[in-house]
């Protein structure tokens, strides 16, 4: 399904951003060896203390990452809204490029990624999530893909770069072009749609089948109703996760969908939190507002979730990303049941189904404040930044539009976020002040 | 709270800092300096330059508020407060019809909507780049080898602004270049450059939505070029007060005062 069979692999010189700690991280991350290592690492911070769903976040993607960058089984790239339930169920595993930039900016890699990706013509003006995917996989940061599988929504970014990934390893490509209107030809199309590429994948990549399509389902909707379970424990006052650790976690909830540690994470996750609401052990024990976080975060540093969570005692109650927006899988109609997934994502299509979505988290989550992180280059989101600022300051709900970079330090301004951050805080705290008069 | 109470309002800015000294919430004296490379140390000189004048002592002083980018840097201070808030006071202050300020600093500027009782319910700050900021117009200013004070002046006696199109502070500088080597007058690229400044505030302007009464604050709202340009792109009168440079700092300042007669009436400050 290569679009019009267009060959864009050209034979590449070397790759700008190739630094010796990138050739050492190349050759490590295939190595046997480094994975029992990093096994027996993680049982040892298991015997350190580490809360459990951190442990099961970490053996989650230790799994994948294992069985992909040592090719023990498909590795599938896909884009950030592709329901992984297809990918455990072929018997692959995901890798999202664009999750990827998240870890390598926390990290710190993400600055070589970039580079990388500027050398192959990119702008600088594209997003940064995309960049550093696309600056990875050449620099053979990621795995080598098996195949790509794409959809439309929701940015635009995503399929090119990802397209540019398949081109650069030559491997099959996929796109789900999901339809942006709901009606059931629109469903039909897309089930028909996903279909095709699973029967394309079990055709193309060696080793993929169908046949654990049943077992994803049942892990992807154990998850769902742990997670929905947690989703009720947040809305406690005071929260009883901090959102900074929250917009973390937000790269396994775009990633593991369908596989069985994603079921355990949740579970444990949710046991943290019924453990701190009896014991009253807050994270941010004198919350004075409560914040909701639409788009991501910088992931190359935490201060300003300290100024937030620490300083300020200004909690992020829930994110926009990790609304929960579909309904349970029917095993009995795969296909369908995955498109059905795919078009209840609330970022895509008319601006009303984000917006109701919206107001729902302010309501259910108690929120005093909305701030959305305006990604730079991010132009499905920034595009609407008006909309949601008239809808909210309607409603009287304070709004901020955070310009930042989620991966690319260049392209942020810490000290003048804070200063954005705070003075929002502030206004915050005067309308309390006149609200109690 | 003793009726001799003294609070201070400091502003260290990117290229001033301004000092405000208040008793017993009234304006007594204003002091500004360069902002040096030692922020803390620039913040003490202005605090001190305050107290001198009055015949004071730093035992006088009830309170301090640091405002502005080294806000942080000012170890006397008792509080720090965003120069958003801050701004947004003493605007109300220096001009009590205010509903929306614009707010030109040596690297930001800011647009704040004031609700009526002088809060700030809206606020807007330019993004990640010196364009249409006092720096700006210093880099301008130098290259036209004219002073910014003078901008006023050359503004008026321009028949037609020049088309700046660049909003990047080193290619509107080639630009200009490129202009004057065109043959075109400085004082139309002089008002060219100005428009350029008030395109970019309009958009900031129209975000957080426009209000009747509109005051200029910061060091820019010194420079009459901006104003006037400014004034014929919103079709509105733009207020500059007096001390609108110290709006930060007296803004601080009237809040110390208010913090200052909470704690007391708490009983945390005697």
């Amino acid at each position: 399904m290569t679009p019009g069979g267009i060959k864009t692999r050209k034979s590449h010189g070397e790759i700008a951003g190739e630094t010796r700690r990138i050739r050492i991280i190349q050759a490590l991350s295939r190595k046997n060896w480094v994975h029992n290592v990093a096994e027996l690492v993680i049982n040892r911070m298991e015997r350190q203390g580490w809360k459990p769903y951190q442990i099961d976040a970490i053996r989650c993607f230790a799994d994948d990452f294992r069985h992909g960058y040592l090719k023990e089984k498909p590795c599938i790239f896909t884009s950030a809204f592709v329901p992984n339930e297809l990918i455990y169920g072929l018997g692959g595993v995901p890798f999202l490029p664009e999750a990827a930039s998240g870890f390598a900016a926390s990290f710190g890699f993400a600055l070589e990624s970039l580079t990388a990706c500027e050398s192959l013509w990119y702008s600088p003006d594209l997003c940064s999530f995309h960049r550093a995917g696309v600056g990875a996989s050449v620099l053979k940061l990621a795995p080598k893909p098996a195949a790509v599988v794409v959809s439309s929504q929701l940015c635009d970014g995503g399929k090119r770069s990802l397209f540019q990934i398949s081109q650069y390893h030559d491997c099959p490509f996929y796109i789900l072009d999901v339809p942006y209107t709901h009606s059931a030809l629109a469903l039909d199309r897309l089930a028909k749609q996903i279909e095709e590429a699973a029967i394309g994948l079990e055709r193309d990549v060696p080793d993929l089948s169908r046949g654990h399509i049943d077992k994803a389902f049942a892990n992807s909707n154990v998850a769902r109703n742990c997670y929905l379970d947690l989703c009720k424990l947040r809305t406690n006052t005071p929260s009883p996760w901090r959102g900074s650790e929250a917009l973390n976690y937000v790269v396994l909830f775009l990633w593991a969908w369908g596989s069985p540690w994603l079921a355990k994470f949740y579970q444990s996750l949710r046991d943290h939190a019924e453990d701190i609401i009896k014991s009253g052990d807050y994270p941010v024990p004198n919350e004075q507002f409560r914040l909701a976080w639409l788009n991501l975060r910088p992931y190359y540093s935490p201060k300003l979730f300290n100024y937030l969570e620490d300083t300020h005692q200004v909690s992020v109650a829930f994110e926009e990303f990790s609304y929960m927006y579909w309904d349970p899988l029917d095993a009995g109609d795969p296909y369908m049941s995955l498109a059905k997934k795919i078009m209840a994502n609330p970022g895509w299509g008319p601006i009303e189904r984000r917006l109701d979505v919206i107001d729902k988290i302010v309501r259910e989550f108690s929120i005093d404040g909305v701030v959305q992180f305006a990604q730079w280059g991010c132009r499905q989101y920034n595009g609407a930044a008006s909309i949601l600022s008239d809808y909210l300051r309607k409603k009287g709900v304070p709004f901020l539009n955070l310009d930042g970079d989620g991966v690319d330090v260049r392209n942020s301004g810490e000290a003048q976020s804070i200063t954005r951050l705070g003075a929002f805080q502030e206004l915050l705290e005067s309308q309390k002040i006149k609200n109690s008069r | 709270m003793r009726a001799d109470s003294y609070v201070v309002g400091i502003d260290v800015g990117s290229s001033a800092t301004k000092g405000v000294l208040l008793l017993d919430g009234q304006l007594v004296s204003t002091f500004m300096l360069p902002t040096g490379t030692d922020l803390n140390a620039t913040a003490g000189e202005c605090i001190e330059h305050l107290l001198q004048s009055e015949g004071l002592t730093e035992k006088d002083l009830m309170y301090i508020v640091s405002t502005g980018y080294g806000r942080a840097q000012v170890e006397a201070a008792d509080r720090t407060i965003t120069e958003i808030t801050c701004h947004g006071r003493g605007a109300k202050a220096l001009a009590p019809r205010a509903g929306l300020v614009i707010d030109i600093g040596g690297q930001d500027s800011k647009v704040i909507r004031l609700d009526e009782d002088g809060m700030v319910a809206d606020f807007v700050m330019n993004d990640k780049c010196a364009a249409g900021t006092g720096r700006f117009l210093e880099v301008m200013a130098d290259r036209l080898e004219t002073s910014l004070m003078d901008f006023g002046r050359m503004w008026r006696a321009a028949k037609k602004p020049a088309q700046i199109s660049s909003t990047c502070t080193v290619f509107a500088e080639s630009e200009v270049i490129s202009l004057l080597s065109g043959g075109m007058a400085p004082c139309a690229i002089i008002r060219g450059l100005c428009d350029a400044v008030a395109d970019r505030l309009l958009g900031m302007v129209h975000r957080v939505g426009l209000a009747p009464d509109v005051v200029m604050t910061g060091g820019v709202s010194k420079n009459a070029g901006v104003r006037l340009s400014l004034e014929k792109k919103l079709a509105l009168k733009v207020t500059v007060p007096d001390l609108s440079q110290f709006a930060g700092a007296y803004g601080g300042a009237i809040i110390g005062y208010e913090l200052a007669r909470r704690e007391y009436a708490q009983g945390g400050l005697r």
